[in-house]
């Protein structure tokens, strides 16, 4: 039990103690003064006694006891011996890291890079995959849903589930407490000049259940305004929006806002930080869920057709994972069956064998996570061998340091100095070199920060490493960990040093010697140098071959032009017409090569319908076929070739006889051995007219720039199919980007009431998929660079350390007659045997890592020997650099002093 | 005063140095002198203590509160150091003597063990 007295004595100690840190002085003093009077004291007794005055005080002493020792434990009596002590060797330790500025300047340098990059690499990923969101209640209970299924004899994960299914589950189980569907998608925000797409999270009511966040003003939306099958049309405003559209005012709650389809009243502003359901993207509006759905697709509570939403659950206290999986997974079925007897072309439950995986809510952690994940781990950990070669790095100049100390150390060990005490002396001297390299390390990291974030998660909050304190604690961490890591090694060496011969050393005695552990870290560094290496060549590689690879089109000079209309009902024919007048118009534009219309966009749509070949059975099951419905121009604008036969002209009119383009691959699939050209497709139904082959075109990358093939593509020409909806291609000219906005400014003027024209560069839509490799290269670059340096100094240091220990082995040689060519041998066959061991073990590490680093990899294989030899060349010629100085200056030996020296 | 001796000298067991301290403040405040004076005579000097140590002694205990210490003027009109109990000393002066008190008695009946 604590009682009263506890925290009074408790105070009164610490009172005490602090008095005795920051009152050392005084405290001294009255020691002396106490312990003076109660000699004094003594003595008078003794004289008392009848004896002489030397033999009183004498009397006294003996009586007494030692006094430097009575004077020491009372010391200690006061409880802050520790402290001090380390105080002191503080103060040592920054007395000689200031007689040594460069030396101090290079390790703090080296540490700094390494814990940088750490502290940077490190902010990215807690992000990404360990970080909960900001208000989230319990992290661990809530798990993302995840629907996984057979299809063509495939496992299929995917995190987009319908909306019924989205019901369906959450009525059918009872392992969730709270149960969320949400949606974040691009969406027009405002109206007329104000417009703009911007992220929007549509959620269900039960969303804000999730976390315990309040609202800045106003109130989240109710369960009741989230109801089937149309919800109340309100928004609530993410924190950002609210300050920049309306000003952080009060009087924002009421407005109106326009928000894509619906009307919405604001209700209530989310408060900062409060980011919707992807971190990487915040949303700067909520909506409810059904009110948004309706307008898309009425059914969209019913029907099993569009899928499209994420779900969340928070697991009821007590629930493990298998058993909420479990019991969704029966849920699932039940669905499953469902869908199947409303709809065609389901497979049997026991054919896709359908199931639920619950998973983290990070997206990067779940089971369909995208290849940057990945990248982004093994990036973690090339930042993680770039610190371990700082620390090689900094333990081998603090060793060197040593050595150098050696005589000074062992003088002081000579004289009683503990070798506890020492080993402490030196700890707390790296210790504080690494949290000098720490401080310096964040602020390097907060520069370096923004080219990483760029890089990975562009969108997200720019919120700075400093200001985070997760981060920060994290790099104080590594700083420690790092002083104590490079401080072992030079503390452990010199407390286990035989005195007599360290203090009988000097460089006298012409022998030298070399350390082990220096050896061993120096071709450590080369090793780990020689595995970044070869991983930035890799991905370099890589990213080139995914570069120069043939998408089937042409990207840079491609605009995508979409249109979203709003608050106009047109008919069909009148889409058509503005479809047609937004063509014509933007043939105008100067620079504009060609333009035509589109249904679909590689990687934004995949689009099918049925469709049959008179001689072939179940077309199907021979691939995954997509449509594309392309006007006349449509080959010329995307950079298509056509390989043989034609493209679409004039000629395809409504009422000619329908035509379409395959691509090459469907028709090796469909008329293997045969001419593609002339044969006939029935497409939608097996009772239409013939549509007859008159093209084909080269296969096109669909759905990733790794799909070899596995998407078969044909073209319907645009006008025979008449379709309402469509997108503009607009080849121009030179690179897209730069008329972008002119396209954008002579087409808005035609869109009917708020709606508008989006244009999105070709190399937008391309560009994240190239992500991973590109992350990759440059990060692999930088950190291995940055590693090949760190190795370089390292090797420099240790070769002109033995030089000088040397010098007066290699004057005796010189005098003896060796020349400065056999000199210069010497020197630089010690420094090559470093490095050739450490390509050596570098090498053998990267063969070994490839199997792992292969999947990232893009058109190259993880043992590319070009890659190992040309690694294995830029080492021997940096480690030549390196020694070369040194090896100069030992071959510029003049006996005469090098004898000399002592 | 001759010392006794030596084979009279008993060896302090560990921690009852703080109890005789305790102890020996729980009538009046004493300088430090005064306090190993006071043990040697009450204990027909038995217990003899190198004086010195009580030092360290005295400044642990002040850390922990159980005494507090003061400059004052010394009978012979010197600025010495004077130590007096707290209340907290008190009661913790009464909870090891008991503390002691049993363990005596329970030594003593373990060896008077027949």
């Amino acid at each position: 039990m604590i009682g009263a007295d506890d925290i009074s004595d408790w105070m009164s100690d610490l009172r005490y103690r602090v008095r005795a840190l920051f009152r050392r002085a005084e405290l001294e003093r009255e020691l002396d003064d106490e312990l003076r009077f109660h000699l004094e004291h003594e003595t008078e007794k003794n004289l008392r006694a009848g004896v002489n005055t030397d033999e009183a005080q004498r009397r006294a002493r003996v009586a007494f006891g030692g006094l430097d020792r009575i004077q020491e434990d009372a010391r200690d009596a006061r409880g802050v011996r520790a402290f001090e002590t380390v105080m002191r060797d503080l103060r040592y330790a920054i007395r000689g890291l200031r007689a040594h500025p460069g030396f101090t300047l290079a390790v703090v340098a080296t540490l700094a890079l390494g814990i940088g990059a750490n502290t940077a690499m490190f902010g990215i990923v807690d992000r990404l995959m360990f970080r909960p969101l900001a208000y989230l209640r319990d992290p661990s209970s809530v798990n993302r849903v995840y629907t996984a299924y057979d299809f063509r004899g495939k496992p299929e994960v995917d995190h987009h589930i319908e909306y019924t299914r989205y019901l369906d589950l959450s009525n059918g189980t009872k392992s969730f407490s709270q149960t969320a569907a949400v949606y974040s998608g691009s969406i027009a925000v405002g109206t007329g000049d104000d417009v703009h797409e911007t992220t929007v999270a549509v959620v269900s009511a039960s969303y804000f259940d999730f976390f315990d966040a309040h609202p800045v003003i106003g109130r989240f939306f109710t369960h009741q305004e989230d109801s089937l099958p149309v919800g109340t049309p309100v928004v609530v405003l993410g924190h950002s929006m609210w300050l920049t559209r309306f000003g952080g005012r009060a009087d924002a709650i009421g407005q109106q806002l326009q928000v894509g389809a619906i009307r919405a009243t604001i209700v209530g502003v989310a408060p900062e930080g409060f980011t919707g359901p992807d971190r990487s993207e915040p949303a700067t509006a909520f909506v409810p869920i059904t009110a948004y759905a309706y307008p898309v697709d009425s059914t969209y509570y019913s029907a099993y057709h569009w899928q499209w939403a994420e779900m969340l659950v928070r697991r009821k206290p007590g629930v493990s994972l298998s058993t909420a999986s479990a019991e969704a997974s029966n849920a699932y079925v039940r669905s499953w069956n469902r869908e199947r007897s409303t709809e065609v072309n389901v497979p049997d439950v026991s054919q896709a064998r359908p199931h639920i995986i619950l998973a983290p809510m990070q997206l990067s952690r779940g089971p369909d996570a995208h290849q940057d994940a990945k990248v982004v781990l093994w990036i973690c950990g090339v930042a993680a061998v770039v610190l371990l070669i700082a620390c090689a790095n900094v333990a081998n100049l603090l060793l060197g340091r040593a050595l150098r100390r050696r005589r000074e150390i062992a003088v002081r060990l000579a004289l009683g100095v503990t070798r506890r005490r020492l080993m402490a002396q030196l700890l707390v001297e790296s210790v504080l070199l690494a949290l000098c390299g720490g401080i310096a390390g964040i602020l390097l990291g907060e520069a370096g920060s923004g080219l990483l974030r760029a890089l990975f998660v562009p969108k997200a909050d720019a919120i700075g490493l400093v200001a985070d304190r997760r981060t920060l604690l994290f790099a104080a961490l590594v700083a420690i960990l790092a002083g104590v890591l490079t401080g072992l090694a030079p503390a452990l060496h010199s407390a286990g040093e035989d005195l007599v011969t360290a203090l009988k050393s000097g460089v006298r005695e012409g022998t030298y010697q070399r350390s082990r552990t220096r050896a061993a870290l120096l071709i450590a560094q080369g090793a780990l140098s020689v595995f970044l290496l070869v991983g930035a060549a890799l991905f370099v590689r890589s990213l080139h071959n995914v570069t120069a690879l043939r998408l089937g089109y042409d990207v840079d000079p491609v605009l995508l032009v979409g249109r979203v209309m709003r608050s106009t009902r047109l008919s069909d024919s009148e889409k058509q017409l503005l479809g047609a007048r937004l063509l014509e118009e933007v043939k105008s534009v100067p620079g504009v090569e060609h333009a035509a219309l589109t249904q679909s966009v590689p990687f934004w749509d995949t689009e099918s319908n049925y469709f049959s070949v008179p001689g072939v059975d179940s077309v199907q099951r021979l691939g995954s076929f997509t449509r594309h419905v392309a006007s006349r121009d449509y080959f010329g604008t995307m950079g298509t070739r056509i390989l043989r036969g034609r493209g679409f002209d004039a000629s395809d009119r409504p009422g000619a006889p329908l035509v379409v383009v395959v691509s090459e691959g469907m028709a090796g699939t469909l008329w293997p051995g045969r001419e593609a050209i002339g044969q006939c497709m029935k497409i939608s139904a097996d009772t239409m007219p013939c549509t007859t082959v008159v093209g084909i075109a080269e296969n096109i990358k669909q759905e990733s720039l790794t799909d070899d093939g596995q998407r078969l593509q044909y073209y319907l020409p645009f006008e025979q199919m008449a379709p309402a909806r469509g997108s503009l291609l607009v080849r121009t000219r030179g690179n897209a980007q730069d008329i972008a906005e002119t396209v954008r400014r002579r087409l808005q003027p035609l869109m009917p009431g708020t709606s508008f024209i989006t244009v999105t560069p070709m190399r937008d839509i391309v560009d994240p998929e190239l992500a991973s490799w590109r992350m990759g290269a440059t990060m692999f670059t930088l950190f291995g660079a940055l590693a090949l340096v760190l190795a370089a100094i390292g090797l420099y240091s240790v070769i002109a350390y033995d030089v000088a220990q040397r010098t007066h082995e290699l004057g005796l040689r010189v005098a003896l007659g060796a020349h400065a060519r056999d000199v210069l041998r010497i020197v630089m066959a010690e420094g090559m045997r470093y490095a050739l061991a450490g390509i050596a073990i570098g090498g053998a590490i990267a063969l070994a890592a490839g199997r792992w680093v292969q999947p990232l990899l893009f058109g190259e294989t993880a043992r590319d020997p070009l890659v190992f030899a040309s690694v294995a060349t830029i080492l021997v010629l940096v480690a030549v650099a390196a020694c070369a100085i040194p090896a100069l200056r030992a071959a510029r030996v003049d006996p005469s002093i090098a004898l000399r020296t002592e | 005063m001759p010392d006794a001796p030596d084979t009279d000298r008993l060896e302090l067991p560990q921690g009852t140095l703080d109890l005789l301290i305790l102890k020996a403040l729980s009538l009046e405040s004493q300088h430090g002198w005064a306090i190993s004076e006071r043990i040697r005579q009450v204990s027909s000097a038995a217990l003899q203590i190198p004086q010195g140590s009580l030092y360290p002694a005295l400044h642990r205990l002040e850390r922990r509160g159980w005494i507090k210490a003061r400059w004052g003027e010394s009978d012979n009109n010197r600025r010495a150091k004077f130590y007096e109990l707290t209340r907290t000393g008190r009661h913790q002066l009464d909870a090891e003597t008991d503390a002691w008190r049993r363990l005596t008695l329970a030594v003593r009946l373990v060896l008077d063990m027949r």
